[in-house]
C-alpha cells in the first residue's frame, strides 16, 4: 500500500526526481563531477592494482621441478632492493593520491558550502521539526516575507541561501539533485545554497534519522522560470480568501472550532498557530503530511480523520470531526489556493 | 511463574521480582498506543469527585482510571503539548505564574487524574479556560499524566530523569542574592 | 551627603521649576490627590510643606483600613472633597472613605462585578492601578473589560462601556486619564497575543470616541496627514503593517496599560505602548511598529502627532509604557520643552515633547543589552551578543521586566531631579516555538531572572534630567516596585516589598523614618490636606503584582525558576520576607 502511495506520489509529481547523479545545480553538479573524478581515478588505481595482482599469475614460473621456493629461499639482493623501491613508491604514490582526493574533496566542499556566491541571492529560512519542514523566505520589506511548508519555490537561475535550524532534533537538509547534505541543529543556524539551473521538481529527504516518521519527512523544490516563481510568490503573499459559498463558509467554522485551529496558520482568518504547517495556501501544495501522500481531497480526508495510520506516531492529533462536518472542512481547505 | 510477573506488574516498587518483572516492566513503559481507540477519542467523559465522602460507602471502583498512567511515551507527548497549547504560558514549568503552580501539595481542585482531566475540560471559575470539544481525550489524559509527573505521581521508571529547558547557570561572575543593608546611599 | 551642585544651575533650575511647574500643571495644588500621577505633568509632587525632613521622623500612623483582599494592591488612594476613594485589585471595589470621620469610615463600595474568569488571561497578577476623579465622578477600569464611571458622592454606577472581549486575552488594569472630558484607556494584555490599543470615552456617557491601535494600517493607528515623527525610520505610511510578516500585526501586542500625560499647551497627551508579541523575536521580523513605542497624540481625536519607536523589532520584552514627566527643562543654555521618560530598557530618554526630538538617553541602571542611541538619527544600537531569539542567550540586563517597571517615578522642582524607584535584574533567556491560541499567553521564551551586579535586586536613585546622571542611590533587596511621591517639605517617600515604608531626605538620600506594613508595598503613595488641616501620607500594602507573584499567587519558584515568567526565579525567597493581605496605611504628625 505504502509502495503505491510512494509511486503515485512521484506520478504526481511528474518530472521529479531524486538523484545526486543529475545535478541540476552548480553545487550539485560540482558534487557530481568531484564523485566522477573520484569514481573514475579510483577505478584506474582498482584497474593498475588488479593487474599487478594478477600478473604473477600469468608468468610462467622457471623450472617446477627444481628446488621448492618455501624454507630457506632468499632472493637476491638486487630482487630485494628492487622490490623494495617499488613498494616504496607505490606508498609515496597512494599518500600523494589520497592527499590529492583530500585537496580536491574539501576545496570542492568549500565552494559549494557556505553562502552563496553573489550577493542577490533569494534566502530561504527552513526550520525542520519532527517531521516536517517550514519555509519562510526572508525579505527586509517584512510584509514581503511568505510562509509555506514542505514545499520551497525557487526561480531558475538564482542562487537561493539556505538558513536552517531545527526546534527539536538534529535534521539534515538533503536535496540532492540541488546540494549535499546540511544537518539542521536546535538553537543553531547553519547556512548553505542551492540553485537550479533547469526547471523541475526536485525531491529532498531529511537525512539523519530524527524519529519515528524520520522516512516520511520529504521536501518538494520546485524550480521555475523567474516570471513563473514571481506569479507563485505573489499568490503565496496573498490572504486566504473569504469562503464565498455556504458549504466553505460552514467549513471555516469547522476549522475554527476544532483542534485545528490550536496549531495551524490561516493568513486572513484568526487561525494563528505556528506548531503546525502554515495552511493559508494549502490546496496549491503538491503533496501533504510532508511528502507523503499526493495532495487530493481523498488523501486529505484520510488524513485528518486518522493520521496516526498514515505516518504513526506523528504530532498531528486524531480530532473526532463529526461527519457531517468533515465535507465542509475538506471543501474549505481545498479551496485554500 | 507468569501470572506472578503479571500481579508484580501493578505495583512497581517491588524491585526484587528479577529478570522477568524488568523486562515486563519495561515492556510497560515503551508501550505506545498511536492509534487511540475510537472510545478514546469521546471528547468528555464525566468523572471526577469533588468530594471524599461517597454516600452508601465508599465504592469499589475508581471513578475513571488513567489511561496514560505509567506510560513514558504519553508522558512525553504530554509534556510536548503542555507546551504546545500553551499551560506553559500562565504555569510555566510547573511554578505557576498566571495560573497556579502544578508543583504542589495542595489542589485547589483535586489532584487525582480524573480532576486534573475535569480542570482542563471544564476549566474553572476563577480563570482556567475550559478546553473541552477541542483537545481530544487522549491528549488530556497525557496532558494529566505530564502533570501528575511533575509531582512524583507517576512511576519514576516513566518519567525522565531531567527536562528540556536550561537550566540555572550558576558559574561564572553570575552573583547570587546577598542580604543587602535596607538603607546605604551610594553616590 | 550634599550634592556638589554648581549653585548658579541649582537657583536656576529651582525658581525656573517653580514657575514653570505652576504653567504646566495648570491645576493649583489643593493638597487633595484627584489622579493618581497627581498632575497631567504625572510629576507626583506635592506643594505641602507641613511634613519636611525635620519632622518626619516624628510620623505616625494615624487610621488604616483593610480591602479584605490578598492580590496585589498598585492603586493610589484618591483623595477628594474629604473623601478618599481605593480602587481594589480584582474583583474591583471601590471603597469611598469618609476623612470627616476620625478614621476614615467606610462611606460606601461600588462592586462592578467582573467576570471570575477574566483572572486566567491577566498576565501579572490581578492587579489595577486606580481611579481617576473628574466633575464628581470616579472613573476607573476592571480587569473583564469595562470602564465605569461612578457618582462620587453617591457610589452608584454612571455609566459601564465595554471596550473589549477576554476571550482575545484582554484585560484593563490601567488607571484612565481624563482630559477635556475625554476618558483615556488602554488596554493590558501584551504577553497574549493581543493587539493594543489606547481609547478615548465620552466622560459623558461613555461613548467610544476614538480607538488608536498600537498596529495596523495607518486609519486603524489614526496617522494622519498631521504625523511627523522626528526621525527618519519612523515616517512613512503605513508601517504598522509593512513592518510585519502577513497577519502578524494582529497579534502583535504594543497594548497600553500604563501611563499617560497630557500638556494643556500644546494640547497632546504622551504614552507609551507595550512590547511586541511573541517574545521570541525570531517569530516576528521586522521593526514591529508601533510596538514599544512612544506617542504623542490630540485628545480630541486621537490623532496621531509624532511617534518614536523605542526599541524596534524589540528582542527583550522591554515595553515602552513607562511614565512620561513633563518638564520645562534649560538644558545648554536653552528652555526646553521636554518630556522624560525612564525606559523598561534602563535608559533615560528625555525629549523634546513638542517635536520628539531626542536630547539625551543616557542609562539609569545597570545594563549591557544596548551599545548606544544616535540622537542625530534616533537609532538605538544593540549589543548584538545579547540579541535573543529560537537560542539561549544568558546574561542579559535588564532582565524583561526592564531598568524599571510600570512603577512611577516622581520629579521635585524644588530640586530639578527624577526620583526613580527600579530594578537591578539580569536574566537568561530560552527562546522556544510560541504558538498563537487566542485567550492563552502568547511567549516563545522560558526565562530566569536574578538580582543584578551587587547582588541587591532593587534601587531608589535621584536623577539629573538635565546632567543626565544619578545623583545619589539607594539599594534595595527586592525591586522598588512601589511607586514614589516627593513633597515641597523635600520629603521622598515609597516602600519596600518587604514592608517598608520609606522617607527619604530628597536631597541626600538619607532615610529618615520608616515603617513596617503588614504585607509588602507595590502601590503608589500619596499625601493629602485632611479636613483637620493637616498633612496625611496614604499607601496601600499588600504585595503582588509581576514582582510579587510568589506571594500573591502562592507560586513555587523554588522548584521551578521559570515561574512568573522567569521573575520567580529572582522573587523564590520573597515568601520568606512577606505575606499577603490588602491593607491601607494612613500617617501623620501627632
Amino acid at each position: 500500500m505504502k509502495r503505491v502511495l510512494l509511486l503515485s506520489s512521484l506520478a504526481v509529481a511528474g518530472r521529479a526526481q531524486q538523484t545526486a547523479m543529475d545535478p541540476a545545480g552548480a553545487p550539485a553538479r560540482s558534487i557530481a563531477h568531484l564523485g566522477l573524478f573520484f569514481l573514475a581515478l579510483l577505478t584506474a588505481i582498482y584497474i593498475v592494482v588488479i593487474t599487478f595482482a594478477l600478473l604473477p599469475l600469468m608468468r610462467r614460473h622457471r623450472g617446477i621441478d627444481q628446488e621448492p621456493l618455501e624454507g630457506n629461499h632468499r632472493p637476491s639482493d638486487a630482487t630485494e632492493t628492487r622490490m623494495a623501491k617499488r613498494i616504496g613508491l607505490a606508498t609515496v604514490a597512494t599518500i600523494l593520491i589520497l592527499f590529492g582526493l583530500i585537496t580536491v574533496s574539501v576545496s570542492t566542499s568549500k565552494a559549494t558550502s557556505g553562502s552563496p556566491p553573489r550577493p542577490d541571492s533569494l534566502v530561504v529560512e527552513i526550520t525542520a521539526t519532527q517531521w516536517w519542514w517550514s519555509v519562510r523566505y526572508a525579505n527586509n520589506d517584512a510584509s514581503r516575507i511568505v510562509m509555506a511548508a514542505n514545499e520551497m519555490h525557487i526561480p531558475v537561475g538564482r542562487p537561493v541561501m539556505i538558513r536552517g535550524t531545527s526546534t527539536d532534533v538534529i535534521h539534515s537538509f538533503w536535496v540532492p539533485n540541488l546540494q549535499g547534505k546540511r544537518d539542521l541543529i536546535p538553537s543553531r543556524t547553519n547556512i548553505d545554497w542551492i540553485q537550479a539551473d533547469r526547471p523541475g521538481r526536485y525531491r529532498g529527504q531529511c537525512a539523519e534519522f530524527c524519529g519515528l516518521q524520520h522516512a516520511h519527512m520529504a521536501l518538494w523544490v520546485v524550480a521555475e522560470p523567474p516570471d513563473r516563481f514571481e506569479e507563485w510568490y505573489s499568490r503565496q503573499l496573498q490572504p486566504a480568501a473569504d469562503p464565498a459559498d455556504p458549504v466553505r463558509q460552514r467549513g471555516q467554522q469547522v476549522f475554527m472550532d476544532y483542534a485545528c485551529v490550536l496549531c495551524h496558520t490561516i493568513q486572513g482568518t484568526q487561525a494563528a498557530g505556528q506548531v503546525g504547517p502554515d495552511l493559508t495556501h494549502l490546496a496549491s501544495r503538491l503533496t501533504i503530511a510532508a511528502g507523503t501522500l499526493p495532495n487530493n481531497k481523498g488523501n486529505l480526508a484520510g488524513w485528518i480523520t486518522d493520521p496516526q495510520s498514515i505516518k504513526p506516531g506523528n504530532h498531528m492529533a486524531t480530532v473526532p470531526i463529526r461527519p457531517e462536518d468533515m465535507q465542509p472542512l475538506l471543501e474549505y481547505l481545498e479551496s485554500l489556493q | 511463574m507468569y501470572l506472578r510477573c503479571l500481579r508484580n506488574l501493578h505495583s512497581y516498587r517491588l524491585l526484587s521480582a528479577g529478570l522477568c518483572l524488568l523486562a515486563f516492566s519495561a515492556c510497560q513503559r515503551e508501550k505506545r498506543e498511536l492509534r487511540p481507540s475510537p472510545t478514546r477519542l469521546v471528547v468528555f467523559s464525566d468523572a471526577a469527585r469533588q468530594s471524599d465522602i461517597q454516600p452508601g460507602g465508599r465504592q469499589s471502583q475508581p471513578v475513571v482510571a488513567n489511561p496514560s498512567h505509567g506510560s513514558a511515551y504519553e508522558i512525553s507527548e504530554g509534556a510536548r503539548l503542555y507546551d504546545w497549547y500553551n499551560c506553559s504560558g500562565c504555569h510555566a514549568g510547573g511554578g505557576g505564574g498566571m495560573g497556579p503552580p502544578l508543583i504542589k501539595t495542595d489542589w485547589i481542585y483535586g489532584g487525582e487524574p480524573a480532576n486534573i482531566f475535569d480542570t482542563i475540560v471544564k476549566g474553572r471559575p476563577n480563570g482556567m479556560p475550559a478546553w473541552g470539544n477541542r483537545i481530544p481525550e487522549y491528549q488530556v489524559w497525557q496532558l494529566v499524566s505530564y502533570v501528575r509527573s511533575l509531582n512524583n505521581l507517576e512511576p519514576t521508571s516513566a518519567t525522565p530523569a531531567r527536562t528540556d529547558t536550561i537550566q540555572q547557570d550558576t558559574a561564572g561572575l553570575r552573583p547570587r542574592p546577598t542580604g543587602v543593608a535596607s538603607s546605604g546611599v551610594t553616590k | 551627603m550634599h550634592i556638589k551642585t554648581a549653585p548658579g544651575i541649582a537657583f536656576g533650575a529651582l525658581s525656573l521649576g517653580w514657575l514653570l511647574f505652576a504653567q504646566i500643571q495648570n491645576q493649583p495644588d489643593d493638597g487633595q490627590w484627584v489622579m493618581p500621577a497627581k498632575n497631567f505633568a504625572s510629576t507626583r509632587f506635592s506643594t505641602l510643606t507641613q511634613i519636611n525632613t525635620s519632622n518626619v521622623k516624628d510620623l505616625k500612623l494615624a487610621w488604616t483600613f483593610s480591602t479584605g483582599l490578598t492580590r496585589g494592591h498598585e492603586s493610589a488612594p484618591l483623595i477628594v472633597n474629604d473623601t478618599m476613594y481605593i480602587v481594589t485589585p480584582w474583583p474591583n471595589l471601590l471603597y469611598a472613605l469618609d476623612l470627616k470621620q476620625p478614621g476614615g469610615t467606610l462611606k460606601w463600595t461600588y462592586s462592578p462585578s467582573p467576570s471570575a474568569s477574566s483572572q486566567g488571561v491577566a498576565c501579572c497578577d490581578v492587579v489595577n492601578r486606580g481611579g481617576a476623579y473628574y466633575k464628581g465622578r470616579i472613573y476607573y477600569n476592571t480587569l473583564d473589560m469595562h470602564t465605569v464611571a461612578v457618582d462620587a458622592n453617591t457610589g452608584k454606577e454612571v455609566w459601564k462601556a465595554t471596550l473589549g472581549d477576554i476571550n482575545r486575552g484582554e484585560t484593563l488594569t490601567m488607571a484612565p486619564l481624563i482630559v477635556k472630558g475625554k476618558v483615556l484607556v488602554g488596554n493590558s494584555g501584551g504577553e497574549m497575543g493581543v493587539r493594543g490599543w489606547l481609547a478615548g470615552l465620552d466622560a459623558e456617557n461613555g461613548k467610544l470616541l476614538w480607538r488608536a491601535y498600537a498596529t495596523g494600517p495607518d486609519k486603524d493607528v489614526l496617522i494622519g496627514p498631521n504625523f511627523k515623527p522626528f526621525y527618519k525610520q519612523d515616517q512613512g505610511s503605513e508601517l504598522g503593517t509593512k513592518t510585519w510578516q502577513g497577519d502578524q500585526w494582529k497579534t502583535g501586542g504594543g497594548t497600553g496599560w500604563s501611563w499617560i500625560s497630557y500638556d494643556p499647551e500644546l494640547d497632546l497627551i504622551y504614552y507609551g505602548t507595550a512590547n511586541p508579541g511573541p517574545w521570541n523575536p525570531d517569530q516576528r521580523p521586522g521593526d514591529n511598529k508601533w510596538t514599544s513605542t512612544l506617542f504623542a497624540r490630540r485628545p480630541d481625536t486621537g490623532e496621531a502627532i509624532w511617534a518614536y519607536q523605542t526599541n524596534p523589532h524589540d528582542v527583550h520584552d522591554y515595553d515602552d509604557v513607562n511614565e512620561n514627566i513633563l518638564l520645562d527643562l534649560t538644558i545648554n543654555g536653552r528652555l526646553r520643552k521636554v518630556l522624560a521618560h525612564p525606559d523598561r530598557n534602563a535608559r533615560m530618554y528625555i525629549m523634546d515633547r513638542a517635536t520628539g526630538e531626542l536630547i539625551s538617553a543616557e542609562p539609569f541602571a545597570f545594563e549591557n543589552t544596548t551599545e548606544s542611541v544616535d540622537l542625530k538619527t534616533g537609532e538605538l544600537k544593540l549589543n548584538p551578543s545579547k540579541i535573543t531569539g529560537s537560542k539561549t542567550v544568558r546574561d542579559i540586563c535588564p532582565a524583561a521586566p526592564g531598568g524599571k517597571d510600570w512603577q512611577p517615578s516622581a520629579f521635585s522642582p524644588k530640586t530639578g531631579w527624577i526620583y526613580l524607584p527600579h530594578n537591578n535584574l539580569c536574566m537568561e533567556f530560552q527562546g522556544t516555538q510560541a504558538n498563537y491560541i487566542a485567550g492563552t499567553p502568547y511567549l516563545g521564551a522560558k526565562v530566569r531572572m536574578y538580582p543584578g551586579p551587587g547582588g541587591h535586586r532593587g534601587e531608589f536613585s535621584a536623577w539629573d534630567p538635565v546632567k543626565a546622571k544619578t545623583v545619589w542611590s539607594v539599594k534595595e533587596m527586592f525591586p522598588a516596585w512601589s511607586g514614589t511621591v516627593v513633597t515641597a517639605g523635600d520629603v521622598v517617600f515609597y516602600g519596600t516589598m518587604e514592608g517598608w515604608f520609606k522617607a527619604l531626605d530628597a536631597r541626600t538620600g538619607t532615610l529618615l523614618w520608616q515603617f513596617k506594613t503588614g504585607s509588602g508595598i507595590i502601590s503608589q503613595p500619596v499625601t493629602y490636606k485632611g479636613p483637620d488641616g493637616k498633612q496625611y501620607v496614604a499607601v496601600l500594602s499588600g504585595v503582588g503584582g509581576w514582582a510579587g507573584a510568589t506571594v500573591a499567587g502562592g507560586l513555587n519558584a523554588k522548584k521551578d525558576g521559570t515561574a512568573a515568567l522567569g521573575f520567580g526565579n529572582a522573587m523564590a525567597d520573597l515568601p520568606d520576607h512577606t505575606t499577603k493581605g490588602g491593607m491601607l496605611y494612613v500617617f501623620a504628625l501627632p
